[in-house]
């Protein structure tokens, strides 16, 4: 169970995050959705301690953790597993050894387990035989899936994604909100996908959140928000029947 | 004009206060972990590598163009067999300590600052934290070793270097044989200035490595800020070691006098 409790964050002047309060029951697939700018990926580093809040609570299995230091925290990030934005694969690194970075310094395991737990994550993103090339030779949908493979060979409980389609051409992009889907149903993991794709939202969340200027303006199910009358929620949703109306 | 100038000055005082703390935090954990010699070797592998060539020809040239300066200055007063030794004290005191950090400055704090940049901006420090590492003992670290090691390298290879280089000039340029211009180069080149360079070279390496490490591990805004960055360490190295040089310079002559009187 994750709890923001009146979650604030500033940059300067500007107050990203205004108050939020919202829980995510175990298991849950909840998507943020917002236009840039409006605080999501915020929100997403806060949790895992990357930018630490104003004001407010953070609240994961029954502990407050935003006054957690660094070391505290790495506790947090092996339950935690954030996918980012961007591939962020460590470009002199091999597909395997970026893998493995993360098991080497959360668990204490033999090489053999650490090859056993890499082969077992490509398979799980649908890769196999690339783990002796480099980020740079193979495609930037490949990337995705590898930053998948490397977050999600830790097992954690929570899996974290950043806008994980943005860039990727519809035939990728499918495929990662599938593998997203999958992922959360095989490892029984709590899913908070921060994007812009109501159409993926609509089709595989338990529950959508719609931000805007680093409030809450929506919340509820993909059926819910179907008939939501908020303003921003009808122009993601016009996008939605307008591919709906083209297929 | 007033309000500019004291906004440029709060500005400059917060960088300053962040890079001082970024600094104390490298020390902290240089303190506490335990530094991987792998990395750390590999950089300073890389750092050598990267500016020996360079490093190698400025002090050859360095070594002529002293040869030359002092050639016409001691012409007139006969003492043509103190060249080596002269040439190579100003050297090892001053030239050879700054023109090392200059190249450093140029060469390995622009790519530390960009490399470093880079992975900051397509989010690969953030990803190093998630999966349970520190960046700073990863990351920054090793460079900032391995920049104040490799400095003493460069040091050394471009006074060999610009010893060559004055012999050949003294040969052809000064009508000093080789084995006149390095006979008293013992008798001129004292412990103080030996130690004075080392100093110097220490130094600044250390404000080479804090600027380059500090502008790329604090990076925004894509492959613009990646730019800025790079400019920015570029033209803060240059004045900060020209700083540190007149502070060294100063401390080092208050020194002098308290301990061997004017």
């Amino acid at each position: 169970m994750i709890e923001f409790k009146g979650l604030v964050k500033k940059f300067g002047d500007r107050v990203v995050l205004k108050g939020l309060d919202f829980s995510i029951p175990e298991g849950e697939i909840l998507f943020i959705l917002g236009t840039s700018g409006t605080g999501k990926s915020v929100l997403l580093k806060n949790l895992v301690g990357l930018l630490k809040p104003d004001a407010g609570q953070i609240w994961i299995d029954g502990e407050e953790v935003s006054h957690f230091n660094e070391d505290q925290y790495q506790a947090i990030r092996k339950k935690c597993g954030m996918v980012f934005q961007q591939p962020a694969l460590f470009d002199s690194l091999t597909v395997y050894e970026n893998i493995a970075f993360g098991l080497r310094r959360h668990f204490s395991m033999s090489e053999d387990e650490i090859k056993i737990k890499v082969k077992k994550a490509l398979q799980l993103v649908h890769l196999s035989n690339i783990e002796t090339k480099l980020p740079a030779q193979i495609s930037y949908g490949m990337q995705k899936r590898v930053s998948l493979a490397r977050t999600i060979a830790l097992e954690p409980k929570i899996l974290l994604f950043d806008e994980p389609t943005t860039g990727l051409d519809p035939v990728t992009t499918n495929a990662i909100n599938q593998l997203i889907f999958e992922l959360s149903d095989t490892l029984k993991t709590t899913s908070i996908v921060v994007s812009h794709d109501m159409k993926c939202a609509l089709d595989i969340a338990d529950r959508i959140i719609v931000m805007d200027q680093g409030q809450i303006v929506e919340q509820g199910t993909p059926g819910n928000l179907r008939r939501s009358l908020v303003p921003l929620v009808r122009e993601f949703l016009s996008e939605v029947v307008e591919s709906e109306g083209l297929a | 004009m007033i309000n500019q100038a004291a906004l440029w000055i709060n500005d400059l005082a917060t960088e300053l206060g962040r890079g001082v703390l970024f600094f104390l935090n490298i020390v902290e954990v240089w303190r506490k972990k335990k530094i991987s010699r792998e990395l750390m070797f590999e950089q300073i592998w890389k750092v050598t590598l990267q500016s020996s060539l360079t490093t190698g020809m400025a002090g050859f040239f360095v070594g002529a163009i002293m040869t030359v300066q002092f050639t016409m200055q001691m012409k007139d007063f006969g003492a043509m067999g103190y060249l080596g030794g002269l040439a190579t004290s100003a050297t090892i005191r001053e030239v050879g300590p700054l023109l090392i950090a200059f190249m450093l400055a140029g060469k390995v704090g622009a790519f530390t600052s960009a490399e470093l940049g880079t992975m900051r901006v397509t989010e690969q420090i953030d990803a190093i934290r998630c999966l349970g590492a520190d960046p700073i003992q990863e990351l920054v670290l090793p460079r900032f070793v391995a920049i104040i090691i490799s400095s003493f390298f460069l040091l050394g290879l471009g006074l060999i270097l610009s010893i060559f280089g004055g012999i050949l000039m003294g040969q052809f340029f000064s009508g000093v044989n080789a084995e006149e211009y390095v006979r008293h180069i013992p008798t001129i080149v004292s412990w103080p200035s030996v130690m004075s360079g080392l100093i110097k070279c220490f130094v600044f390496a250390v404000v080479l490595a804090a600027i380059c490490t500090y502008r790329g591990y604090t990076t925004t805004g894509g492959a613009k800020g990646v730019g800025r960055a790079v400019v920015k360490t570029a033209v803060g190295t240059m004045i900060a070691i020209v700083i540190a040089d007149w502070l060294t310079s100063f401390i080092g002559d208050l020194l002098i006098r308290a301990f061997m009187g004017n």
